[in-house]
C-alpha cells in the first residue's frame, strides 16, 4: 500500500504536479489555457486553504497549495474542506457538488462549462493521490 | 463568435454608440451601475435576440455585460456585438444562480459595492416585458447592501424613441416580408381555397412564406399571428387564432407579424369573404377611409391625444362613431419594444401611452385602428409599421390598402 501524502502539503503539491503533467498531455487537456483556484473553508485547524493549478496551451504547469489569498486565477471554487475531500475521495461528484450549491463557483459559467470535462479529468488524477485528509 | 460591427452595412446599428449614450445619462444622474432587465433594453445594447431571462450590467464606461440562462449564452454571444468575456451565463451551481453571478460580479469583477445603482421596473400590459420581479427585486438589494435603487429604464426608452437609419432600413425590411406573408394568404383563400381552413392554418401558411422570406419570428405575445373570422373579428385588439373554419359571408381579419434583424414588421389586413352584404360593405368602407384619414395626418408636431380625437371626429361624421375603439397606435422598437408611446410616465395613468407626446421625426409607431360591432358580428383592425416624418408619415408595408370581397 502508497504511503499516504497529506493532502494539500507542499508534498502533495509536487505529487499532484508531477501526475498531471505525466497523465495529462495537452491533447486531453483541450490545449486550453485557463487557471483555477479551489478556495478551502473550515479547514482542520481553522485556517483557510487554497488549491491553484494552471494550463498554458493545454501544459500544466503550476499547482500552488497554502493558506491565505490564492493567485489570481480565472476560476475560484469555494466550498467546505470537507466537500473537496469527499469529491477526492470520490465519494460525491464535483458536479453535484457545484449543482446542489455545496461548491460556489466564481467566473464565467459560460467559459466554464466549454472546460468541464478538462476539470474532470483533472480531478480524477488528483483522486488518485494517496492521501491522508 | 463574436459579430463585427460594419458601418457600411445598410442595417448598422452604432451599438457602442448606444452604451456611450446610456453611461453619459447614467454619469449625468450620478448612476453608478445599471442592471437591465427588460427585453427591449437586451435587443436595444446587444442587438441580439435574448427570449431567455436575461440581466445586462452596465458600468459607468466600457462595454456591458451580459447574463442569461446558460443554455443559450453561446448562442448570444455568437451573435452579438459584445465580445465573448462580456456574455456570461447564469445556471444551478452554486455561485452561479442570477443573483449571486450578477452581484458577484458587480462587486468583485466592477469593483462597485456601494453607490446608486439605476434597475428597471413598471407596469406592462404584456407578460414578457422584464421588469424586475418582488423576487429579484428583494434578494439583489439583500445581496448588494450598499446601494441605493433607482428606477432608471426611463433612460433606454428615451433613447430608443427616435429610429437611427439602420433601424428603420430593418424595419422596411421586416415589413417587406409581412408582406409575403399577406400575399400567400390571399393565394391560399382566393377562388373557394378558403373553403376548409381554419384560422389556425392560414396563420401558419403566412408564417412559412415569412420565413422564407427572411423572418426569424412571428414575435408576438399575443398568439404569434394575430387572426379573426366571423364573430370574433368583433371581439376586440387581441385574436389569437383558433381552429374555426373561415365561412363564406364572413369578414377576415388577418394581422402578421414578421421580425428581421429584432425589427418588428407588424401589418393587419382585412377581407371579406363573398357574398358580403351591403352592410358589411358600409363597415368595411367606413374603415378604409378612417385609416387613410388618420394615415394623412400623421406628421412631426402632432401628439397622440390629437390623431384619437380627429379619428373619433371623422368616425362620427360618417355615422360609424360607435364602432371605433379610440385609440390609433402603439408603440413599436426592437424585439421587447412594443406598446406605450412617449418615453415619459404621465404620474396620472402610468405606464400608458402619453397621449401629450409630440412626435418627432423618425419616430416609429404601429399606426392600429380597431373597428368592432359585436352584435353585427363584424370587426376590422388595421396596423401597420410607420416612421414619423416631417410633413407626414411613411407608410411601411405597401401591401394595398383595402377590404376585398374574397369568392
Amino acid at each position: 500500500m502508497s504511503e499516504l501524502i497529506e493532502y494539500l502539503s507542499p508534498s502533495w503539491r509536487d505529487e499532484a504536479l508531477k501526475r498531471l503533467q505525466a497523465e495529462l498531455p495537452p491533447d486531453k487537456m483541450n490545449n486550453v489555457t485557463t487557471s483555477m483556484s479551489n478556495i478551502y473553508k473550515n479547514c482542520p485547524g481553522g485556517a483557510e486553504k487554497f488549491l491553484f493549478v494552471e494550463c498554458k496551451d493545454g501544459k500544466v504547469t503550476r499547482v500552488e497549495t497554502g493558506t491565505g489569498e490564492p493567485p489570481q486565477a480565472e476560476f475560484r471554487i469555494i466550498g467546505d474542506y470537507e466537500t473537496f475531500a469527499r469529491i477526492s475521495r470520490a465519494e460525491l461528484g464535483a458536479q453535484k457538488a457545484l449543482m446542489t450549491g455545496k461548491l460556489k463557483l466564481k467566473g464565467n459559467l459560460a467559459r466554464a462549462l466549454k472546460l468541464a470535462s478538462v476539470s474532470d479529468r483533472l480531478n480524477k488524477v488528483l483522486a488518485k493521490i494517496p492521501a491522508q485528509y | 463568435m463574436t459579430r463585427i460591427l460594419d458601418p457600411k452595412d445598410k442595417y448598422y446599428i452604432d451599438n457602442p454608440g448606444r452604451v456611450r449614450d446610456i453611461q453619459k445619462e447614467m454619469h449625468k444622474r450620478g448612476i453608478d451601475v445599471y442592471l437591465g432587465s427588460r427585453i427591449r433594453t437586451m435587443s436595444f445594447v446587444l442587438d441580439a435576440f435574448c427570449p431567455w431571462r436575461s440581466y445586462l450590467i452596465i458600468p459607468p464606461e466600457g462595454q456591458p455585460t451580459y447574463f442569461t440562462f446558460v443554455v443559450d449564452a453561446l448562442r448570444v454571444g455568437d451573435e452579438t456585438w459584445l465580445d465573448s468575456d462580456h456574455v456570461r451565463a447564469y445556471g444551478p451551481m452554486g455561485g452561479m444562480d442570477q443573483i449571486s453571478a450578477i452581484t458577484d460580479f458587480i462587486k468583485d469583477e466592477l469593483g462597485i459595492t456601494k453607490g446608486r445603482l439605476g434597475f428597471e421596473d413598471g407596469i406592462s400590459t404584456y407578460t414578457a416585458e422584464g421588469n424586475l420581479t418582488h423576487w429579484e427585486y428583494t434578494h439583489f438589494k439583500d445581496a448588494l447592501p450598499g446601494f441605493e435603487w433607482i428606477n432608471s429604464h426611463d433612460i433606454i426608452d428615451a433613447l430608443s424613441l427616435i429610429k437611427d437609419k439602420g433601424t428603420i432600413e430593418r424595419f422596411r425590411t421586416a415589413s417587406l416580408i409581412v408582406d409575403e406573408g399577406h400575399k400567400a394568404a390571399r393565394a391560399a383563400l382566393e377562388n373557394g381555397g378558403y373553403k376548409g381552413i381554419t384560422e389556425t392554418v392560414i396563420a401558419g401558411i403566412a408564417a412559412l412564406a415569412m420565413r422564407k422570406a427572411g423572418s426569424v419570428s412571428e414575435w408576438n405575445f399575443a398568439g404569434l399571428n394575430e387572426i379573426s373570422s366571423g364573430y370574433r373579428t368583433g371581439l376586440g385588439a387581441c385574436t389569437p387564432p383558433t381552429t374555426k373554419e373561415i365561412k363564406a359571408g364572413e369578414p377576415l381579419m388577418l394581422d402578421y407579424h414578421a421580425m428581421f434583424k429584432l425589427a418588428l414588421g407588424d401589418h393587419s389586413h382585412n377581407y371579406l369573404i363573398g357574398p358580403a352584404t351591403k352592410r358589411q360593405r358600409w363597415h368595411a368602407d367606413n374603415f378604409v377611409a378612417i385609416i387613410q384619414k388618420v394615415i394623412d395626418n400623421y406628421k412631426a408636431g402632432t401628439t397622440p391625444g390629437t390623431l384619437a380625437a380627429m379619428m373619433m371626429d371623422f368616425a362620427e361624421s360618417r355615422g360609424c362613431g360607435d364602432f371605433i375603439q379610440p385609440a390609433c397606435e402603439h408603440g413599436i422598437g426592437l424585439f421587447g419594444d412594443e406598446w406605450r408611446i412617449g418615453s415619459v410616465v404621465n404620474p396620472d395613468l402610468p405606464y400608458w401611452t402619453d397621449q401629450d407626446h409630440v412626435y418627432q421625426e423618425n419616430e416609429m409607431v404601429v399606426c392600429a385602428m380597431q373597428y368592432a360591432a359585436p352584435e353585427e358580428g363584424i370587426g376590422f383592425r388595421y396596423e401597420n409599421d410607420i416612421v414619423i416624418t416631417k410633413d407626414g408619415c411613411e407608410v411601411l408595408s405597401k401591401y394595398p390598402l383595402g377590404i376585398e370581397e374574397i369568392v
